[in-house]
């Protein structure tokens, strides 16, 4: 067994386990933190799995075995964890659980979503009707049925709205 | 190709590709984030630059590339993992990279450990996310879906995690790689001469020795497993079996009340 493929391959088992932290810490919604504690495991296995092959014995297989047993338990147990947790609140987010943490953390609050808004376009609206600024709307208007603003009462109306 | 703590060559080819991958993710997730193209293709080449960096740093033969073809879809598919917003093609790319692992663990003689990895992850454990996320999820994302929780610092931890790995597992103060040592018997199950001449060990006396001292079959990792690792193969039923009881315990629906 070549020692450079045992060191990349330890440096890859590195990789997917960097990789599952770094969904962990920034991620939201519990499936996908969940998916993400799965892929460290899978890191985790490539390790073991690679050193097995390295010292020419089964202890490493063993041991990765372990770990999928162990990963199997951590899956169901964690898929009827979110099942149960939105049944109560209808949601998938962590932060719904946020007032079971310290009272001591400060709330961060929440920024809105920018998702898309740079190909964000808003539908062009035909231009109709009185423009307002020209021709202000007289006090004594009255709308017909309809609604249509053509017809213009001769008595005097109290609007006091438009004004 | 060893090359030395100290050398500059060694750290370049060390911490650009960590570098890289960690800031083609911050690209990739503002660019799908704000649908900017211009931030996606700053991703996807800071990554293919990473992943050129890391290859040209590795060896080259015939089994490295092909370990390294798996290592670089399995990073792509923990990448995709990482930046997607739907949730069910963040299951995909995990799916993908766990999929690859497989593959390696193939290449890495654990054929018995890929199987099980293919069917319990990528098998059982997918089709159990993807059908908790159909039961838990609107059509239209969410807004837990396309926020992150500070992903910079995310990403910075992870860079730093993986730079000391690396620094562990290829310095030149890090972890010695020794040569296997073939003299130590590694399980309980190769047995002394006399004991396997005896009649009590009919199995184990039609085996030729060399089936039994060779790693790498599945048969020589079912004896070790269940005789160097029965209390740990014990445990585990154990385990399991709490699991079962305490996942449908958790997942019932509450009683109704009974008058």
């Amino acid at each position: 067994m070549n020692d450079t493929i045992t060191q990349n391959l330890l440096v890859f088992g590195g990789v997917l386990f960097c990789a599952g932290l770094v969904g962990f810490l920034s991620r939201r919604s519990l499936i996908l933190m969940f998916l993400s504690l799965e892929m460290m495991l899978s890191g985790v296995s490539v390790n073991l799995i690679t050193f097995a092959r390295h010292h020419q014995n089964y202890q490493g297989q063993i041991l990765a075995i372990m770990v999928l047993t162990i990963a199997a338990c951590e899956a169901a147990i964690a898929l009827a964890l979110v099942v149960s947790l939105y049944r109560r609140k209808a949601t998938l987010d962590v932060k719904a659980w946020d007032d079971l943490s310290e009272t001591i953390v400060p709330k961060v609050s929440e920024s809105p979503v920018r998702f898309g808004d740079a190909a964000m376009e808003f539908p062009i609206l035909t231009p109709a009707g009185l423009d307002p600024l020209e021709r202000p709307v007289p006090s004594d208007f009255e709308a017909n049925e309809s609604g249509t603003a053509d017809k213009v009462s001769t008595r005097t109306h109290e609007v006091s709205s438009h004004a | 190709m060893d090359y030395q703590f100290t050398d500059p060559t060694w750290q370049l080819g060390m911490i650009t590709p960590i570098v890289l991958g960690a800031l083609s993710y911050l690209f990739l997730q503002h660019g799908v984030l704000a649908k900017s193209k211009q931030l996606i293709a700053a991703g996807v080449i800071s990554f293919c630059g990473a992943i050129v960096f890391a290859i040209g740093f590795a060896p080259s033969t015939m089994e490295s590339v092909m370990l390294m073809c798996f290592c670089s879809i399995a990073t792509v598919g923990g990448i995709s993992f990482l930046v997607a917003r739907e949730p069910v093609y963040a299951a995909l790319g995990f799916a993908t990279a766990v999929l690859s692992t497989c593959g390696i663990m193939f290449m890495q003689s654990a054929l018995f450990l890929a199987a099980a990895t293919m069917i319990v992850y990528a098998g059982a454990t997918i089709i159990i996310f993807l059908f908790v996320l159909m039961f838990a999820q609107q059509t239209q994302l969410r807004t837990y879906d396309v926020q992150l929780t500070h992903p910079v610092v995310a990403a910075a931890i992870g860079a730093v995690l993986l730079i000391t790995i690396t620094m562990c597992v290829t310095g030149e103060k890090g972890i010695k790689l020794a040569s296997p040592d073939a003299s130590r018997p590694y399980s309980g199950a190769v047995l002394p001469e006399e004991l396997r001449s005896s009649a009590a060990n009919d199995f184990l006396k039609n085996q030729p020795i060399e089936s039994i001292l060779v790693p790498g079959t599945t048969a020589g990792l079912g004896r070790s497993l269940y005789t160097d690792y029965l209390i740990a193969v014990e445990l585990a039923g154990a385990v399991l079996l709490v699991a079962t009881i305490g996942a449908i315990a958790l997942a019932q629906r509450p009683a109704e009340n009974l008058s």
